[in-house]
């Protein structure tokens, strides 16, 4: 599971994805700005691993996931999924492509329609994609209760009975119904018990193990990701700041965004909790109107003039850590500039490798 | 409450909501004068002591007593007969403006909340249209331009009725439009005909059905109106607003021609407001530990 042999196949390739939710004002509901959701966000997700998406309340994390599974129609970019780019694809060929996809989602009291019972919930996606009998749907659904640990004996109870721990249970029973390949836990964890959230997250690693699923983990639990991810993308005001894996991005943050957000981690032992916190100031910008230049130039710590002017594209800086920061300047790697323009022109990583 | 949710049991929940609303006394008037509606009509020929149309003209405006409870009209009727046999005319304008009505305002609105943009901004404009004209005028308009009839002016209701059904179902729908079950049946597939039948419209019904049942005190108001005016039920008929319009003449020296119907017409409409007021707490998700 963790990231051991090289040459890995892509399952996800997300290109220049752009999210802009459209402002409309004035009698005439004319278009007068954009919120800007996801603002050009490029990365790669690997079969089988977990991808972590971390960031603060409103940075847009949430909205990149549903947008990478078209819950949203995109505003530009490009999605590629198991070799097919889902933004452009009609309504039909795209609800052919569903199961490959699917999602865990935060509220699982939300997620679950109140009117229908487990069974119900769970076969749902097996009435829409495939044409099995009663007696096979049945078996079915058992067979995915049985694979999350949920009593054979609840299938005809309806989702108020169940505690928080087992109703997200039922939605992941729901996710992995068709087989997915790669699910978007958004939040998963966010909204259980502390002791339910262990209990949730360690189900998710096991059945990513039994049927090699591809996640991506958004959460804004550092201690969580750190346990789960295998790389991980720390997102700020809709766009990626750093990229890295795991054991590096926590051992050594290169974005000031990165370190300040990982410097707020509480540390259990208080030998060594008198570490050095940064404290941000300021308020995050809206993302209806972001700052000229880099996002995070109203509050980064170490701002020079340039970061006011030119936005800082998302480079391999180190072998695997993507930068998006004109104070860290590629070492290891020959990598193009790291700020140059304002051209869009983000670097894939893992293309020279 | 386990118990009464049980899949298999949508009789059980019915009972539990029947019995909840007999547990208040103003719901309980509802159900127990509808039950007693409901129960007249379907025997009013054994019910009725004489036959509703036949005239005795020996016998006109006799006051209430002496074989005629409600006294006899001016075609010497009897009065309690017709009234028994004018409550299947008052269920059959129910039962045909609910159906006509229910569905209407349901798919316009939960398909007009559910797609929103532009589907919404025409289906609304129109919807605007319809509650723009008092709703007793426009069925007037109506049944002016179809003819005086009782079918006529069913129709009339029907379509000036259904617009704030469309309006609560569509309030309604876009509440749920973006709940994460319906990301979740979006994300497998589902087609937006079916989510909307599926999972939206089931979430609006309850609403629905209340309104629905508040809206029948002003349906049976509307269609006795146009009785009264002659627009709706015509004679011989034994329609309740046309024999208060027919009674009025006699109103000062026979009291008995308008009080009853009027009466009829006032217990019906209250019960079905009250019904209704019953059914928004017995319908209610929170009110559900009590049952």
């Amino acid at each position: 599971m963790l990231d051991a042999s090289p040459p890995r196949k892509k399952l996800v390739e997300v290109k220049n994805l752009k999210m802009y939710f459209p402002i409309h004002t004035g009698l005439l509901r004319r278009h007068t700005g954009d919120v800007k959701a996801v603002d050009d966000i490029s990365f790669d997700i690997y079969e089988g691993e977990t991808l972590g998406l971390v960031g603060e309340s409103g940075c847009g994390k949430s909205t990149a996931g549903r947008a990478l599974i078209r819950l949203y129609e995109l505003t530009s970019g490009s999605v590629t999924i198991d070799g097919v780019d889902i933004a452009t694809l009609s309504a039909e060929q795209l609800r052919l492509k569903r199961p490959t996809m699917q999602m865990v989602f935060q509220d699982p009291q939300a997620s679950l329609n109140p009117r229908m019972t487990v069974s119900a919930i769970i076969g749902e996606p097996l009435d829409e994609h495939t044409t099995l009998t009663k007696a096979e749907k049945l078996a079915r659904i058992y067979e995915l209760m049985d694979a999350v640990g949920l009593n054979r004996n609840f299938a005809n109870r309806y989702p108020h009975a169940f505690s928080g721990g087992q109703r997200q249970r039922i939605g992941i029973a729901r996710a992995l119904a068709l087989n997915p390949k790669f699910i978007v836990c958004d939040e998963p964890i966010a909204a259980l018990d502390v002791s339910i959230q262990a209990q949730v997250v360690n189900l998710l690693e096991d059945l990513q193990e039994k049927f090699g699923l591809t996640y991506l983990f958004i959460s804004h639990d550092l201690s969580m990701v750190r346990h789960i991810a295998d790389r991980v993308a720390v997102m700020y005001l809709g766009q990626i700041m750093e990229l890295s894996a795991r054991d590096a991005l926590y051992a050594d943050p290169l974005h000031p965004y990165a370190k300040a957000l990982l410097s707020a981690v509480p540390e259990p032992d208080p030998a060594k909790a008198a570490r050095a916190r940064i404290i941000l100031q300021g308020d995050v910008p809206s993302p209806a109107n972001p700052p000229k230049g880099c996002n995070f130039c109203t509050r980064c710590p170490q701002v020079i003039p340039v970061c006011r002017e030119v936005q800082p594209a998302l480079t391999e800086v180190a072998p695997g850590r993507f930068v998006a920061c004109h104070l860290v300047q590629p070492t290891a790697l020959t990598a193009g500039p790291t700020g140059g323009t304002e051209a869009k022109e983000h670097n894939q990583q893992g293309a020279t490798r | 409450m386990t118990q009464t949710l049980r899949l298999p049991a949508p009789l059980l929940a019915a009972r539990n909501i029947v019995t909840f609303l007999l547990r208040q006394p103003t719901s309980a008037f509802g159900v127990i004068v509808l039950a007693a509606l409901i129960l007249t009509a379907l025997f009013a020929p054994l019910i009725a002591p004489h036959d509703p149309y036949v005239q005795n003209l020996n016998n006109v405006l006799q006051p209430p007593g002496n074989g005629h409870p409600f006294g006899t009209d001016e075609l010497g009727r009897d009065i309690f007969s017709r009234l028994v046999w004018g409550a299947r005319i008052t269920l059959t304008i129910i039962f045909l403006v609910t159906i006509v009505v229910g569905p209407i305002g349901m798919i316009v609105g939960t398909v007009s909340g559910y797609f929103g943009g532009k589907v919404d901004m025409v289906m609304m404009r129109v919807t605007d249209i319809f509650l723009s004209f008092p709703s007793l005028i426009l069925s007037l308009a109506f049944v002016a331009a179809l003819g005086p009839s009782l079918n006529n002016a069913i129709i009339a209701i029907g379509l000036t009725a259904w617009p704030p059904i469309a309006r609560l179902a569509r309030a309604e729908t876009m509440t749920f439009r973006n709940a994460d079950y319906i990301a979740a049946a979006r994300l497998q597939g589902t087609s937006p005909l079916r989510i909307i039948v599926k999972s939206i419209m089931p979430m609006c019904l309850p609403s629905v059905v209340i309104r629905l049942t508040l809206n029948m005190a002003t349906v049976i108001l509307t269609a006795a109106g146009l009785g009264f005016l002659g627009l709706g039920a015509q004679p011989p008929l034994p329609e309740w607003g046309a024999m208060i319009a027919t009674g009025r003449r006699y109103m000062i020296d026979s009291w008995w021609l308008v009080t009853f119907p009027g009466l009829s017409i006032l217990c019906v409409s209250l019960a079905f407001n009250l019904l209704g007021d019953g059914l928004r707490d017995a319908l209610d998700p929170k009110q559900m530990n009590r049952r």
